[in-house]
């Protein structure tokens, strides 16, 4: 079927285009060809509905260019983003210094620079965490019913009852912020917590609905064990929501992680974070107001081109939800 | 109806114990040990034995929070550890503040959201649709203390100190000390800018499910129906679309309290407000356990609160939902 596909595809589309007509019905081996050619993988649907939409190729540009600038970061920034330097505390925009440098001394580009590493870090694997430890439990949840689902639903619903604020700052007190990577992952993991039960609550949905239908059933006659249906047959098949909850929930995450720096939760310094340096900087709004300006501006960039990114996704994925 | 209230009261209670349990039990595992602070350089082994007994902090976890809830039955909310001061005195003088700025953030959001969402709809991909979508793209995109900063650089420090940048004036009638500020210019003065930072956002977001929701109710039979009955176009918008849009909208607005909270912790700590948000994350941070207690309990009421209030929009919204 896979290996037919290809050559079929080659063949061109019939005019009549939209629905089954008579006239292709009766012949077998004409009518089939027609379907097939007709009939796009799904995958390939929705790159096509991707590619048109203006908006979501933005999204994807700005990701893909902030991905370049963590990645590249020690190329592209100028300076140390840690190195402060007495006689320059302040400095107003310049040539030297495009941004301007803050009370230490520090250079802001270089500093908002290297922010995109701890807020997209953050962002990306708190994201992954989630999905690792909530998607499993989702489709158990939904496979199995019965008393697994209730236990396992029980304990996302307590996360859920908390407020996501009250439990991803408790849990960093908990934890006790610090600077570097170890602190970095502290605040992954905090976030992480928060969003488990979104991603189990959402798998489950969609397995509940897929173990229900017949290609399951095919594979239960056929002797399939379980855990192999759930990743070959189930999984694949849930992937459009997950995939697209996944990018917007980046966005979410960036912003909770700012959002925990701004309060002082987030990575410590020296670690140069865009929370971290907005709440700094704020303090100073009246003398250097350009200072608190830049770091907010890079976090709303940020969290735009997931947004956009992501609803771009979901328009090309589920047309159904637009 | 009033059965249905009173049962969802009842309701609330595991959830509230569920909250406060958890919060007492991971505030206990937080490193230190909140008599350190409290002793300060006076600190001896055997003081803090006898501070620990007199709050009760050498007691079992559970036996604490059992001590807790029995006290808090009484309408005893127990008395901070560092300020001495007893807990809900502390809440009720800050609940109006939060309260305030919350109901005006909402009334924020909605003013905004209605128009831009129903223009949206009605006018598909024209450039009012355009400008609502974009606008509120961007919107959903900034963090609430961004929109804060943006509004300080703008109003405090562009035009010179039109509004002020902190701090906080009381309402006539809610001052809580002998002497505080009080008047109703400086009080609006104060609350504008923070009622905006944390409205705009969900202003943003109300108006993206409120359009897609009416573009959803738009295509449906009873408004062609109404229309065709010879309906003016305003009832028809107002009473048949956008009182069925909302359903949807408000359920998951109710789902953003979470959010909405932590919204109002930010712009309270930016605007240096003596609100609740403050309250609470001071709290937490200097492991007042009184004082988080006291947090956990009025965020936890607000949050089964707020849920009942969505739960009983519904039959506004739609009279054919009855509770009985």
């Amino acid at each position: 079927m896979a290996d037919s596909g290809e050559s079929l595809r080659m063949t061109p589309r019939p005019i009549s285009g939209g629905s089954t007509t008579e006239a292709e019905l009766p012949v077998p081996g004409v009518a089939w060809p027609a379907r097939v050619a007709r009939s796009e993988s799904p995958l390939a649907q929705g790159l096509r509905r991707f590619r048109r939409s203006t908006t979501a190729l933005v999204g994807a540009a700005i990701v893909v260019g902030l991905v370049l600038v963590a990645l590249f970061a020690d190329a592209l920034a100028p300076r140390s983003p840690i190195a402060s330097d007495q006689t320059r505390t302040f400095a107003r925009p310049s040539w030297d210094y495009p941004l301007g440098t803050d009370q230490l001394g520090r250079d802001m580009l270089s500093r908002v620079i290297h922010g995109s590493r701890i807020s997209l870090a953050v962002g990306v694997s708190s994201v992954l965490l989630a999905l690792f430890v909530g998607v499993p439990f989702g489709m158990i949840a939904g496979y199995y019913g019965g008393r697994v689902d209730a236990v396992v639903m029980r304990a996302m619903d307590l996360i859920l009852a908390f407020p996501i604020y009250l439990l991803a700052i408790i849990l960093m007190v908990i934890f006790t912020p610090t600077a570097g990577l170890i602190g970095t992952m502290k605040v992954t993991a905090a976030i992480a917590i928060v969003r488990i039960p979104i991603y189990a609550r959402l798998v489950r949905g969609s397995v509940l609905s897929i173990k229900e239908k017949e290609y399951i059933e095919a594979c239960h006659a056929l002797g399939v064990r379980d855990p192999l249906i759930l990743l070959r047959h189930v999984l694949p098949n849930c992937l459009a929501p997950i995939i697209v909850t996944t990018t917007l929930g980046i966005a979410t995450s960036i912003i909770v992680e700012a959002t925990l720096s701004f309060l002082g939760l987030g990575t410590q310094p020296p670690t140069p974070s865009w929370g971290w340096d907005l709440k700094a900087n704020v303090a100073f709004i009246q003398a250097t107001p350009w200072l608190s300006l830049f770091p907010g501006l890079a976090i709303f960039v940020t969290v735009l081109g997931f947004n956009l990114f992501g609803d771009g996704l979901r328009d090309a994925l589920d047309p159904r939800l637009k | 109806m009033r059965t249905y209230i009173l049962k969802r009261i009842l309701g609330v209670v595991p959830t509230v114990l569920m909250i406060t349990l958890v919060v007492f039990v991971m505030m206990r595992s937080v490193p230190g040990d909140p008599v350190v602070p409290l002793l300060g350089d006076a600190y001896t082994e055997e003081d803090a034995i006898k501070v620990r007994e007199a709050y009760g902090l050498n007691k079992p976890v559970l036996v604490q929070y059992a001590i807790w809830l029995g006290k808090l039955v009484q309408g005893d909310w127990g008395t901070s550890i560092l300020s001495g001061r007893p807990v809900l005195q502390d809440v009720l003088v800050r609940l109006p503040v939060t309260l305030e700025l919350v109901v005006l953030s909402m009334g924020v959001a909605l003013v905004i959201a209605i128009p831009a969402a129903i223009i949206g709809a009605l006018r598909r991909n024209t450039w009012a649709d355009y400008t609502a979508t974009s606008v509120a793209m961007i919107g959903v995109s900034i963090p609430e203390f961004f929109t804060g900063v943006l509004l300080l650089l703008f109003f405090s420090v562009g035009l010179g100190g039109l509004l002020p940048s902190s701090g906080w004036i009381y309402l006539p009638g809610t001052c809580p000390m002998m002497v505080c500020g009080v008047s109703l210019w400086g009080n609006l003065q104060h609350v504008l800018m923070p009622a905006i930072a944390l409205g705009i956002g969900r202003a943003a977001l109300l108006t993206r499910l409120l359009r897609t929701s009416m573009l959803e109710v738009i295509r449906t039979e009873y408004v062609t129906t109404a229309r065709a009955k010879g309906l003016a176009e305003r009832p028809v918008v107002l009473k048949h679309a956008l009182k069925n849009a909302l359903i949807p909208t408000v359920t998951v607005m109710g789902l953003q309290v979470g959010f909405l909270i932590g919204g109002a912790i930010v712009v309270e700590t930016l605007f240096a407000m003596p609100g609740l948000g403050t309250f609470g994350i001071d709290a937490i941070i200097g492991r007042d356990y009184q004082q988080v207690q006291g947090f956990a309990l009025v965020t936890a009421l607000a949050f089964v609160a707020i849920n009942l209030i969505v739960d009983l929009t519904y039959t506004f919204l739609d009279p054919r939902i009855r509770y009985a």
